[in-house]
């Protein structure tokens, strides 16, 4: 062997050393980076956990890590229809949610077409009047809006409580809409048009179709943030209407942990159950993800 | 910089992208790599340049394997066919990030952005924002990028798809003059035939993610390996060109063209013919 | 088109301008008509008023900075491993869609002072009993409220800003890369000023809630200082309703406070488009479109 080439040898050695360090260090980094989300996922599932096992609780004397015995009594009163608890605020709450997702979600899909595909006067100012109810705490509009609803006999109605909760919900479906409404622009439908397509068709074969991951998020946002919304319904309702929140809501602050922790975890199951079910239907029609093609 | 790859295979998303892929380029040399859409030709300039890591198989510069190698280090810079310059930067600046990301003193990458500007005959834009250019002056400011990245191979993908004929034609012109004078490798993603024949030393002609067949543009167009190599310089439109000695030549195609007489000619092809040189005079 | 939203926005705009003129001393089914600054005057001398005022931005303030960052932070790790729809849904959505309040009570069950918490110190020979761990109920630092927040608000703001991220790492990202810049260059310098419009949205939207919602501050606060919200709800349930002028004076002072920060936020918006910043959307948009068509872009 020569000098010449056992240099070379010794060179290529090190650089294989070099390439393999290189490859260690980029492994490590997105080792570091999927165990971080892992601590995320954690954190996400432990207050879950902890509302989960105290419903089942019956006793937990300090300092134990488990409980000492379960029961099922939390769940059966959430579920007995004592307390104004029962089906029937169930069935009230997933209707007022629904109607507020459905109306919120039509009234967005209408404004982000006005604010998107058109230019008209006064848009700019539209378009700010819509994140107002962002910037306006909830509890304001709550506290004023009692009176004038008292006023026109809309308060403690259920239609009262719809029209406010979409009021609050508006500015989150607009968010979610005004970007694909944007990217989904008017050129398909200048297609349609020209292949003769009526306006029911382009609505139904067209619009729908190419916003449909906008419309099923922002129906499910609307759904959640209506389900869950307690001040607001508390104000309006007037203690009328009675949501599953309201019913809800006393038992936090009350004394009876393990019937707080029950109710909390129906609540969580339909809200979940009812989320899932928007996400299936996302599947179901086969919406891809951005960023998984490639060229 | 003479770039291999040997047997990449790839697949994303349960599609397989590539199949057992292999070619080598040598130093200096402007290669087309030329297919129909959906060829995984793209796929290809993204194993090189490192975003995407292939499944089996090694790519190599100048020998030396460098699979492991980070994309900001492999020194290969794409212009792509999305343009995507930086809309948070000016003209300049943006024609200065990769000196910048080499830590270079800021007058001297200055310098050398303005350099590059007026390399793509755009002298006196570095002050515009991006935005306010049209789309052939954006793709000439993308081409200025890469090349003061001063790469060790360029890579071009579909960079004139999105321009008009005219603008095209003279972003050919410039392009090939660009590759003559700064003298890196090149590799071109085209599904032009024409394009590809007057540009490249040579051709790799990719089909369902596989190389059909790797050649000099004249032997693609008079000795295709295959039916679909075949298909794709049918029907094309002609090709201009002269002349002389017995050859005919267009850009960096070269045809034998023996009883043609000297002066301009056009290539003709017609489907189910050999390509034939028809004398202009 | 924009006509259903109109009316859902009059509706707003009328709520909330009939609380702010109460707040005035004018209430026209009470026939009483007079301007008066009055109940202003009795809300800003009100002795806790300032305390209130500062525990209020304070805890709202502390949860937007911590949900920006942890949601920025979350959104990028994310995009680099290239998370997948199932995690996704798990470590984003489910946050999003349990409620406020529900949180609340799992950190009362963690971080009371008999919480799992402090049992878990107890075991590791921490903590002697029951009563050594001080309660998150009531803490006057507040942190039970900023737990809360961040538990919920951390996936918020990585929702609001991870399909722009996405976008921008793949295409942009990619570009500094081939270029020379390295994941953490390319992040930093390229993909995060980028999404700065994002941000700062999802900042102002986080914030404006925590500084104006009843529940949590309700369930976790300590008797004082008075979170607003509840400040003013405590005047507003008040026997006498001519005591609701004075909530109302709370009301407006609260709107007041956030509308100060949202021009604020306008003016940044302003500053950056004249900068040419902060509308990387629109002009990718042109970007490509210039480049499906090769036509000059104004």
């Amino acid at each position: 062997m020569t000098a010449a080439s056992s240099h070379t040898t010794a060179a290529t050695a090190d650089m294989h050393a070099e390439l393999a360090a290189r490859r260690r260090r980029a492994r490590r980094g997105l080792v570091v980076t999927r165990v971080l989300i892992g601590v995320e996922l954690a954190l996400v599932a432990l207050p879950l956990a902890v509302v989960a096992v105290w419903a089942f609780t019956d006793a937990w004397p300090w300092p134990d890590l488990w409980p000492q015995s379960l029961s099922l009594r939390g769940i059966e009163q959430a579920l007995s229809g004592r307390q104004n608890m029962g089906w029937e605020t169930l069935a009230l709450s997933i209707g007022i949610a629904a109607a507020c997702a459905v109306i919120t979600t039509t009234v967005a899909a209408l404004a982000c077409r006005a604010l998107c595909h058109f230019r008209w006067r006064g848009r700019s100012a539209f378009q700010f009047a819509t994140i107002l109810p962002f910037i306006i705490p909830s509890t304001v509009f709550a506290m004023g809006v009692q009176v004038v609803f008292l006023q026109v006999g809309l308060a403690r109605t259920v239609p009262g409580v719809v029209l406010a909760h979409a009021v609050v919900a508006l500015p989150y479906a607009i968010i979610l809409m005004t970007d694909i409404t944007q990217a989904a622009g008017t050129h398909r439908e200048e297609a349609a048009r020209t292949l003769g397509a009526g306006p029911w068709q382009m609505i139904c074969h067209v619009i729908i179709p190419q916003l449909l991951p906008g419309i099923i998020s922002s129906l499910s946002m609307c759904y959640i943030m209506s389900f869950s919304q307690y001040f607001l319904t508390l104000l309006v309702g007037g203690g009328r209407v009675q949501t599953f929140v309201l019913v809800l809501f006393p038992y936090l602050s009350g004394g009876d942990r393990t019937i707080a922790c029950a109710y909390s975890l129906v609540f969580l199951a339909v809200t979940f159950a009812v989320f899932l079910i928007f996400e299936l239907v996302l599947r179901r029609f086969g919406v891809r993800e951005e960023g998984e093609l490639y060229g | 910089m003479q770039v291999a790859l040997e047997h990449i295979d790839l697949e994303l998303g349960g599609k397989r992208i590539l199949r057992d892929v292999s070619f080598a380029v040598e130093d200096g040399q402007f290669v087309s790599i030329l297919g129909e859409s959906g060829a995984g030709k793209s796929t290809t300039l993204k194993v090189i340049a490192g975003l995407v890591p292939q499944d089996a198989g090694r790519v190599l510069f100048d020998g030396a394997c460098v699979d492991d190698v980070p994309t900001h280090r492999r020194n290969t810079a794409i212009v792509f066919q999305d343009i995507r310059l930086f809309p948070n930067m000016d003209v300049r600046q943006n024609v200065a990030f990769p000196c910048k990301m080499r830590k270079m003193p800021k007058a001297e990458r200055l310098a050398t952005a303005d350099a590059m500007l007026e390399a793509v005959q755009l002298a006196g834009f570095g002050d515009r924002r991006t935005y306010e250019l049209s789309g052939g002056q954006q793709q000439r400011v993308a081409v200025a990028r890469a090349l003061a990245a001063h790469p060790r191979a360029l890579l071009l993908d579909e960079p004139f798809s999105g321009l008009d004929e005219q603008l095209r034609d003279e972003m050919r012109k410039l392009v090939s003059r660009l590759h003559a004078e700064f003298g890196m490798t090149s590799l071109m993603v085209t599904h032009d035939p024409d394009e590809a024949l007057v540009m490249s030393d040579v051709i790799v002609y990719m089909s369902e993610g596989r190389v059909v067949q790797t050649g000099s543009p004249a032997e693609l167009l008079l000795h295709p390996a295959d039916d679909v190599v075949r298909a794709a310089f049918d029907n094309s439109s002609s090709i201009e060109g002269v002349v002389d000695d017995g050859c005919f030549t267009s850009g960096k195609l070269v045809v034998p063209a023996h009883d043609v007489p000297r002066g301009p000619a056009v290539l003709v092809r017609l489907a189910g013919r050999a390509p034939f040189v028809h004398a202009l005079s | 088109m924009a006509l259903p939203a109109l009316l859902l926005l009059a509706v707003f705009v009328y709520g909330v301008g009939s609380g702010i003129i109460q707040g005035f001393g004018i209430m026209p089914f009470l026939d009483r008509t007079t301007f008066t600054l009055e109940y202003y005057e009795q809300a800003l001398t009100r002795a806790d008023l300032a305390g209130s005022i500062m525990f209020s931005l304070y805890f709202s303030l502390v949860s937007a900075g911590v949900a920006v960052v942890g949601g920025v932070a979350l959104s990028a790790l994310m995009t680099r491993a290239r998370t997948g729809r199932v995690m996704r849904l798990f470590g984003i959505q489910v946050p999003i869609t349990t409620m406020h309040a529900v949180v609340a009570l799992a950190v009362i069950c963690l971080f009371s002072g008999a919480g799992l918490f402090p049992r878990v110190l107890h075991a590791a020979g921490l903590a002697p009993d029951a009563t050594w761990f001080p309660s998150v109920v009531g803490a006057p630092s507040g942190w039970g409220i900023i737990v809360v927040y961040a538990w919920k608000e951390i996936p918020f703001v990585a929702f609001m800003t991870i399909t722009i991220m996405m976008n921008i790492s793949s295409t942009l990202g990619e570009a500094a890369r081939t270029l020379g810049a390295g994941s953490l260059r390319a992040f930093f310098g390229i993909t995060l000023p980028l999404c700065r419009g994002a941000i700062l949205r999802a900042f102002l939207v986080v914030f404006a809630f925590a500084f104006g919602s009843y529940e949590i501050p309700f369930l976790l606060e300590p008797t004082v200082p008075k979170a607003l919200p509840v400040l003013a709800y405590i005047e507003f349930q008040d026997p006498d309703i001519i005591n609701r002028c004075y909530a109302m004076a709370l009301n407006g002072i609260m709107a007041g406070i956030c509308t100060l920060l949202c021009v604020a936020y306008y003016a940044v918006l302003q500053r950056d488009r004249r900068g040419g910043r902060g509308e990387h959307d629109r002009r990718r948009k042109r970007q490509s479109a210039s480049c499906r068509t090769g036509e000059e872009t104004q």
